[in-house]
């Protein structure tokens, strides 16, 4: 009974440390100009970590997209991060501060891109949190310490998805532009070399008369 | 005397604690992402999600503390599956939630925009909490269910999370296995129909030699 009552406090403390973590967000969004995402970091020293990918592109002459721009700002106002004409990118740093941030992409060119991103803010209580609450044991750093690792791998995997995705329209892309093109190079072919015969004949007709050719 | 105190200083500390609980997990400031919706047009975000996964999402309109904006702007929301059915879809709210397990494997799109009556020039700030699939998962019911807590409950939701994993990995295979195969079948069009361009090419001229050749007989010219 007294081993019971004294867990309790203990367990509902866990309970609202461990609430508090990993909070995620997954999804595309389509970037015409510049487009802004914010997300709440709980705590100074969080690892804020996430990817984004440019998904579905339309450049019809060159293979290299000039990319988009991505700026990471802290609620102070200076850039934490910033990558200048990617197609995709992975980033990780840790939060200077504790406060909104938000996450901006830019579109330097005319035409809307989708954008895939992820955002992961984690927290691993530290010496500070277990001095404050002596209930909190050393076993739940451990834990957070897996579950942060676990969700790395989760965010490896969603980059690969969405790289698979932007692969996946560009195959797609080559398939239907290989078929029309050389189906209308035949055309083409067919219709330039029956208006070669036609100009042809006509230079040979009658009332052209054939001695001036 | 001092054991009643003792008791009774660890149940106000208890019940503390747990109003605490209760109140940390109102503030929904820490989940979710804040969007910006434009004036006019709507915002839209998207999912490529698979089959039978649950969805939750919840959204509200953020209450700007500046008074410039007299009253909280409302919102439309839609939520649309790949194949163009409606999942959701709400006018003139400030608030709401919306949850469905997927039946088709593409992209889910939820789609929002500001109502006619709102002020001109002023957008208006949504919260959103989206979870999919694992993220999704009631763990309160679990625990209840398995009446376990504590370290045991945090394994049991990294085993949860391990299995997704392994989820998601075979989902990434079959993907890479699909689009194998139309590269391959690309790579072996490209090889036909070039060589067929060449045969094209030489019949087509072999025509028109043909029918020059007749033309030119037919007129006497040769």
């Amino acid at each position: 009974m007294e081993v019971r009552s004294q867990k309790k406090p203990w367990v509902v403390m866990v309970m609202v440390l461990l609430s508090l973590t990993g909070k995620i967000s997954s999804l595309s969004v389509t970037v015409n100009e510049v487009e802004c995402v914010y997300e709440y970091v709980l705590y100074e020293g969080d690892t804020v970590s996430g990817n984004f990918v440019v998904v579905d592109h339309d450049i019809f002459w060159s293979s290299d997209h000039p990319g988009i721009d991505f700026t990471v700002t802290s609620p102070a106002g200076n850039v934490v991060q910033t990558f200048k004409g990617v197609s995709g990118e992975k980033f990780d740093f840790k939060a200077p501060r504790s406060g909104m941030y938000k996450f901006c992409f830019h579109n330097p060119y005319s035409t809307p891109e989708t954008v895939s991103f992820y955002i992961h803010v984690g927290h691993i209580p530290n010496e500070h949190d277990l001095a404050k609450d002596e209930h909190l044991d050393p076993v739940n750093v451990k834990i957070a310490e897996l579950r942060e690792a676990l969700e790395s791998v989760t965010a490896e995997q969603k980059y690969l998805k969405a790289r698979d995705t932007r692969h996946r329209h560009t195959n797609e892309s080559t398939r239907k532009r290989v078929i029309f093109y050389t189906v209308g190079e035949y055309l083409m072919l067919a219709i330039a070399s029956a208006l070669q015969v036609i100009y042809i004949r006509q230079l040979f007709s009658k009332s052209v008369g054939y001695n001036r050719v | 005397m001092a054991q009643n105190l003792t008791s009774r200083a660890r149940a106000v500390c208890s019940v503390l604690v747990v109003v605490l609980f209760l109140t940390a997990n109102l503030v929904p400031v820490t989940e979710a992402i804040w969007l910006t919706i434009p004036t006019s047009g709507t915002k839209c975000v998207s999912e490529e999600i698979q089959n039978h996964v649950v969805v939750l999402a919840d959204y509200y309109v953020v209450v700007d503390e500046a008074p410039q904006q007299y009253r909280t702007p409302t919102i439309s929301v839609k939520v649309t599956s790949p194949y163009g059915n409606n999942l959701h879809h709400v006018e003139n709210v400030t608030h709401g939630q919306f949850a469905f397990t997927t039946t088709e494997s593409g992209s889910y799109l939820a789609c929002f925009w500001l109502d006619g009556e709102h002020q001109e020039g002023v957008g208006a700030t949504l919260n959103l909490d989206w979870r999919s699939g694992i993220a999704a998962r009631d763990w309160d019911s679990v625990a209840k269910k398995q009446k376990v807590e504590g370290v045991e409950l945090e394994l049991i939701k990294l085993e949860g999370a391990v299995q997704a994993i392994h989820d998601n990995l075979n989902y990434l295979k079959d993907r890479e296995a699909e689009m194998r195969q139309v590269s391959e079948s690309t790579n072996s069009k490209v090889a036909w129909l070039s060589i067929m361009s060449l045969g094209v090419c030489i019949v087509v001229s072999a025509l028109q030699l043909w029918h020059l050749k007749t033309y030119f007989r037919k007129k006497k010219l040769i």
